[in-house]
């Protein structure tokens, strides 16, 4: 039985709008709910995805698991035991446990470092080891995330977007991480080089017992990847269940419109079936006033061919995620 | 379908100097392309295959130079009948070394004046183009309306002001823009991506262009999104029947919407021909990298099968150091040893090896 590594308990995080000079003296402040009441745990060498449009706050929740955000409110536990609160001196020996591939990775490596300067400051930073040492932790880092040596020299720039996430992943591996947050690893780059990343997380999960949270809006990647899935809406987890079961037999509205949007799935006929369910309105949806009750309810095509039943848009009964079997929970009043 | 190509691309090259390694880049190397009038083209390739610079090459667009140094492109539509390139020859000097280009000198200036000239009736209105990035490719400075407006009134017979403003607001509603009359005085930074993508096809579309060269339209983009954008070039293809250029990196977006497919790597055009057929997975003879391309798709099945994605191996070609042969011939995992020195030593050509599908590979001819 695989321990717990991560386990997150209705964590929230309300980012507080300033607009304005003296926003600060002002009475009323609109607060965004970024992440609303968020609950899943991860068993050590697990991938969980998270999917979801952009803006609905799936980096957020990785962010205020490694505690980059402070959360509002809700519990981290991390490997059993609450890093919630805890001060950022002791919460630096968790640090080096659980770390983060950053989606945009021309700001997140240093343009004035090479690839040696890169991995040896990560190297350094939590383990005090001599020179040689250090040397040969960067070649076998280099080895594990298959780069070459003769890249150790260049800069940032002169890397393809591949190349860049390999070093990345180095940089990560190098401080020992057993927990990663993985933020979009392959959006932007090409399917070749994507699979390539794909099959280099796969096999490091396999050779060191990595578990990984796996952030990304490529449905088919998560797929691939994950053994779990959580599919997000407006800061909430609407679904959450095993890989497969969440591809073959999708059960909130949203997540069939996700995945009936799938271009590549699509044939002439699902593509008319698509259109009728995309036909209601579909704009942009928003963060500063959801509606009260069920929040997809507005987008919802079940809602409106059951004739926007009452039940949700109460604001009394929000639908909680419930279990419908096989370790599968939808947050939905009307579950097919 | 015989009807003449609207365009004609033949030998297109275009090299950039690289000041640090002394050499060229050989972004495209080679290029020959059909589109046929109506019909829309997909052009596929990892990046760095030169997809997006034979794009702004066909328009002029290539400011660094050297930039385009030989080739011949003819555009014939209604209107206008024309090489692109003409007169490139006067003021280009190749020095060549077997077959590969060692030294160029070009009139950059006398060029480019003369791009001018042969464009100026063309680029925008014969030939529009959405570029990769529409936030940045529309003008900060002026709100989305006016910028449809302003193309219309440049490109069309419309010319007084309230008219070309009730053009662009039916323009606004034709890309599916929510309460076009609300979003006509809308800022760029005020629109989400997806709706940056419809603002930019609107004013690629209001001038009423001959082929429109569509740069990656949905990278980047949310899947429902992208699906959407999809669906609307799908209907405008329907409705206008407007002949279109679509480059992607994603086969699944071309598949959907071109009936004709260039695969391009390291600055050429690998194969080209029926989407149908190319894309499809149970058709036989097709280049070693389409089928690697394919097999490289996401799919649960390939997990489950194979417990792997079949990733190409190696990185995408440096286009400074072409090495002599085949271009994928380090990566390609069909080599068989009767062809093997073959592949090694001698660069194929594009031939055609059935009606209207050409590869560029030593399997298929002996």
């Amino acid at each position: 039985m695989p321990k717990t590594i991560l386990e997150v308990i209705d964590l929230k995080k309300h980012f507080i709008d300033r607009r304005g000079l003296f926003s600060f003296f002002k009475q009323q402040r609109q607060s965004i709910p970024a992440v609303d009441g968020v609950s899943f745990y991860l068993k050590e060498n697990e991938t969980l995805g998270l999917v979801g449009e952009s803006g609905c706050g799936k980096t957020t929740i990785g962010r205020t698991i490694l505690r980059l955000e402070k959360p509002s409110s809700g519990k981290i536990i991390f490997d059993g035991k609450d890093i919630t609160s805890i001060p950022t001196d002791e919460l630096r020996q968790f640090r080096s446990q659980m770390q983060m591939i950053f989606q945009d990775l021309d700001a997140a490596l240093n343009p004035k470092m090479d690839v040696r300067d890169i991995l040896s400051e990560a190297i350094t930073v939590h383990h005090r080891i001599s020179d040689t040492e250090v040397d040969n932790r960067i070649g076998d880092l280099l080895e594990q995330v298959k780069l070459k040596k003769s890249k150790l020299s260049s800069f940032p720039h002169e890397l393809s977007g591949g190349e860049k996430r390999r070093v990345s992943l180095a940089r990560v591996l190098s401080v020992g991480a057993k927990f990663i947050v993985a933020d979009e690893p392959t959006s932007a780059l090409d399917v070749s080089i994507q699979a390539q990343v794909v099959n280099l997380l796969r096999q490091l999960q396999k050779q060191l017992g990595l578990s990984y949270l796996f952030i990304s809006h490529d449905l088919r990647v998560v797929e691939l990847i994950s053994h779990k899935v959580a599919v997000m809406y407006l800061g909430k987890i609407v679904e959450i269940g095993l890989s497969d079961r969440i591809s073959n037999r999708a059960s909130h509205p949203y997540t069939q419109i996700l995945w009936s949007s799938l271009v590549e799935k699509q044939s002439k006929e699902t593509v008319q079936k698509a259109k009728n369910v995309q036909a209601g309105r579909w704009g942009v949806f928003d963060f500063e006033g959801p509606a009260a009750g069920c929040r997809f309810a507005p987008r919802c095509p079940v809602y409106e061919s059951m004739g926007k039943p009452m039940l949700c848009t109460d604001a009394a009964s929000e639908p909680r995620l419930t279990d419908i079997g096989g370790s599968h929970q939808v947050a939905c009043h009307f579950p097919p | 379908m015989t009807t003449a190509p609207i365009l004609k691309i033949e030998d297109l090259r275009t090299y950039f100097y690289s000041r640090s390694k002394q050499a060229f880049i050989r972004s495209v190397d080679g290029v020959s392309l059909e589109i046929a009038k109506g019909e829309t083209l997909g052009v596929v390739g990892e990046s760095g295959s030169g997809k997006s610079v034979t794009a702004l090459s066909i328009l002029g667009l290539i400011s660094v130079g050297p930039g385009v140094i030989s080739g011949k492109i003819g555009f014939h539509s209604d209107r206008i009948q024309k090489d692109l390139l003409q007169d490139l020859g006067d003021f280009v000097k190749l020095t060549t070394r077997a077959g590969k280009v060692m030294e160029v000198t070009k009139d950059v200036v006398g060029w480019e004046r003369n791009t001018e000239r042969v464009m100026s009736k063309v680029r925008g209105k014969e030939i529009a183009m959405t570029f990769q990035n529409p936030k940045s490719s529309l003008n900060p400075f002026t709100s989305v309306g006016k910028q449809i407006t302003e193309a219309i009134r440049l490109h069309t017979a419309m010319k007084i002001e309230r008219e070309a403003k009730e053009r662009a607001l039916t323009w606004l509603d034709r890309v599916k823009i929510d309460s076009p009359r609300l979003r006509f005085d809308n800022y760029p930074y005020g629109l989400s991506g997806g709706m940056c993508q419809r603002a930019m096809i609107a004013v690629a579309l209001a001038s009423e262009p001959s082929l429109l060269i569509a740069d990656e339209p949905t990278t980047g983009l949310d899947a429902t999104i992208q699906s959407k954008i999809v669906d609307l070039l799908v209907e405008l293809k329907s409705e206008l029947g407007i002949t279109t250029m679509l480059i992607s990196h994603d086969i699944s977006i071309i598949s959907r919407l071109s009936e004709s497919v260039a695969v391009m790597y390291g600055g050429t055009v690998f194969e080209y021909g029926p989407a149908k057929h190319i894309l499809s997975a149970g058709f036989e003879s097709k280049h070693p990298y389409t089928s690697a391309l394919l097999a490289s798709i996401p799919s649960a099945q390939n997990i489950r099968e194979k417990g792997y994605l079949p990733a190409i191996e190696g990185d995408v070609l440096d286009t400074i150091n072409i090495p002599e042969g085949c271009r994928f011939y380090s990566r390609c995992n069909q080599v068989t040893e009767k062809i093997r020195e073959k592949c090694a030593r001698q660069e194929p050509d594009l031939r055609q090896i059935e009606s209207g599908h050409k590869v560029r590979c030593w399997l298929y001819f002996d």
